[in-house]
């Protein structure tokens, strides 16, 4: 037993002690603190993937804070899902901080820089504390940290938009907490426990004696994680928190954070509620409908958009849906599909929030309508927003296609068809508002009116990164395909 | 009745429900944005008062455990979580405020409807 045994822990503590750090090094010893931050992520990186190789050895494990077991101490769960689950999170935050240290230069005031770090740091590690707890008080903790590091990434640059925007996801994310806690509440009046598995083992007699306190905390727990993740009637605050945001922090909010919450839910009604539960109330059934409805009004409502990071806020939240869908089908194709997507879709969507940052870099120009003739101007990036479109929309030898595929095969086999048309549908749809800017961009006669700026390398390079991922995976599937089905099986 | 006298013995979540509610409708309904911080914090400490009041016991002493003596003990969990609560929810305030701040230096006003209507003369 070496200090291998303390990587669940040390993830955390690395990322937050960065965040800690971030604003001395930056007053201090300015050029130490972007690459103490590339590092602290990489080293984070580096464990969560050794984590994932010990997991692949020896099976699920757990590491008990202070050394305290359960029900005294917090307790971290490391399994397949949860691995996968933290890398997704380190690697795609990874990759946009490389790309951000370039844009923030100029989205930015120059010495909020360091303070921009510190709120990224504290954002990753929440997630990844979310990833891998088992405790529901410690997740509450984790939720309210990374709400307001979400919404400081927003506010930080300090225009009317962005501060309108921060504070409407801030009143409701505090909506969102305060129905999880009194959600926890809930559980604990009935249980006594906080731990996943020991709620998970008194809930069955705990339903027999107080079924109301049941059915209020998995309403609570719906509006809660489908607030934060913009599931579909309460994703008002996402359109503007995203699109106002500094590009690198819309990648971030659209790629991952609306996202772990997905994971969250996930946690709650697989691993903490029973299979009983699951049964007789239809938790899912309102799960997989709010999805659909999301599904399609996102990409009814990004059509119509004339701000192109609006379009692409907007068609989160379809986006966010099919990982929805997945959970709510309940069968181990569609969730596989879904958290396949949850992959992708972090991929793709942090991908066109770049592009889009790009373009705003270069030109300035955020309409739609004046983006005609840029194919020309910006090769790379608009090619990357090709593919990250092509993915969207599902075309095969994207990543898009392989979750939907999914998504479509398990709706199919527990005999429910209608979700296969509403995907077809939807991917009609996408191509819809995302097909005009491609051609547009690439086929337009006339030059390009507005002046260009030329783009560094450092930021074209992540794009060059973010196309090969989504190609990658859209052509080799199978590795994460298996592991996730391995993954579904402690769940099912 | 029997549902009536179960609400009269457990008044004090009945009370923890009220008070999450008003915080809750305030807070998504009324356009002074001072207000809607006000509430989140109604809605807070709603939440608080229910975990606090299901760690008390009748009759319950402080845990503290003395020899020799056999005494009915509260349960110290739900106490002790809620000053993490307590804590997250002060510093969801301030952040909150600040940002009211800022808004104000922008439009004069706290007011969300009064922002719409400047916003929408622009």
């Amino acid at each position: 037993m070496g200090i291998d045994q303390h990587f669940p822990a040390l993830i955390i503590a690395i990322l937050f002690g960065i965040a800690f750090l971030s604003p001395p090094l930056f007053r201090w010893a300015r050029k130490f603190s972007a690459p103490a931050l590339i590092t602290g992520l990489a080293l984070s990186l580096i464990m969560a993937v050794y984590l994932l190789v010990l997991v692949l050895q020896g099976g699920e494990f757990t590491y008990h804070m202070g050394g305290w077991p359960p029900p005294w101490g917090v307790e971290f769960k490391v399994n397949l899902l949860r691995a996968y689950m933290l890398i997704v999170v380190l690697a795609v935050s990874l990759w946009i901080m490389v790309y951000a240290l370039k844009d923030l230069e100029h989205e930015l005031k120059k010495d909020l820089l360091g303070w921009y770090y510190s709120l990224y740091a504290l954002l990753v590690g929440s997630m990844a504390g979310m990833a891998l707890t088992n405790d529901l008080f410690n997740l509450f903790v984790l939720m309210e940290i990374c709400a307001i590091s979400a919404c400081g990434i927003i506010s930080i640059k300090e225009d009317r938009a962005c501060l309108e925007a921060s504070f409407k996801y801030l009143i409701l994310s505090a909506m969102g907490t305060g129905c999880f806690l009194l959600g926890v509440a809930m559980l604990y009046m009935v249980t006594g426990q906080l731990n996943y598995d020991l709620v998970n083992e008194a809930l069955p007699a705990a339903i027999e004696l107080y079924p109301n306190n049941m059915l209020a905390a998995s309403a609570l727990f719906i509006v809660s994680f489908g607030t934060k993740a913009a599931l579909f009637p309460l994703h008002v605050w996402l359109p503007d928190a995203h699109a106002s945001a500094p590009s690198p922090s819309s990648a971030m909010l659209s790629g991952l954070v609306i996202k772990i919450y997905a994971f969250a839910l996930f946690i709650m009604f697989y691993q903490v509620f029973p299979r009983s539960l699951l049964e007789s109330i239809p938790l899912n059934e309102i799960v997989i409908w709010l999805a659909s409805a999301g599904i399609m009004f996102g990409s009814i409502f990004a059509m119509v958009q004339v701000d192109l990071k609006k379009m692409l806020a907007y068609s989160s939240i379809g986006q966010i849906g099919y990982v929805f869908l997945g959970i709510g089908l309940d069968d181990t194709i569609a969730i596989t599909g879904g958290f396949y997507h949850l992959l992708v879709h972090a991929i793709m969507k942090s991908m066109l929030f770049m592009c889009a940052g790009v373009i705003i870099y270069s030109t300035g120009i955020r309409q739609i309508k004046q983006l005609g003739g840029i194919g020309q101007v910006l090769p790379v990036t608009m090619i990357a927003f090709t593919i990250g479109s092509a993915s969207m929309i599902g075309i095969p030898g994207t990543g898009g296609l392989i979750s939907k595929w999914y998504l479509a095969l398990g709706a199919l086999e527990i005999g429910r068809p209608i979700f296969v048309v509403i995907i077809l549908v939807s991917s009609l749809l996408n191509a819809v508002y995302y097909m005009p800017i491609i051609v547009n961009a690439f086929m337009q006669q006339e030059e390009f009116q507005h002046e260009v700026k030329p783009v560094p390398r450092q930021m074209l390079i992540p794009l060059v990164v973010g196309m090969a991922g989504v190609i990658f995976f859209g052509v080799f599937s199978r590795p994460v395909i298996t592991l996730l089905e391995n993954a579904m099986q402690i769940f099912l | 009745m029997e549902m009536l006298i179960k609400i009269l013995h457990n008044y004090y979540y009945m009370v923890a429900i009220l008070l999450f509610i008003i915080g809750m409708h305030t807070m998504l309904t009324h356009s002074n944005l001072i207000k809607k911080v006000i509430a989140m914090n109604i809605m807070d400490t709603s939440v608080f008062l229910l975990f606090v009041a299901i760690g008390y016991t009748y009759g319950g002493e402080a845990p503290i455990i003395r020899e020799g003596s056999e005494v009915l003990y509260v349960n110290p969990l739900p106490g002790s979580l809620m000053l993490t609560g307590i804590v997250v929810a002060v510093s969801i305030t301030a952040y909150a405020l600040s940002l009211v701040v800022k808004i104000y230096r922008f439009y004069g006003t706290v007011d969300y409807d009064e922002i719409c209507l400047i916003r929408s003369q622009e």
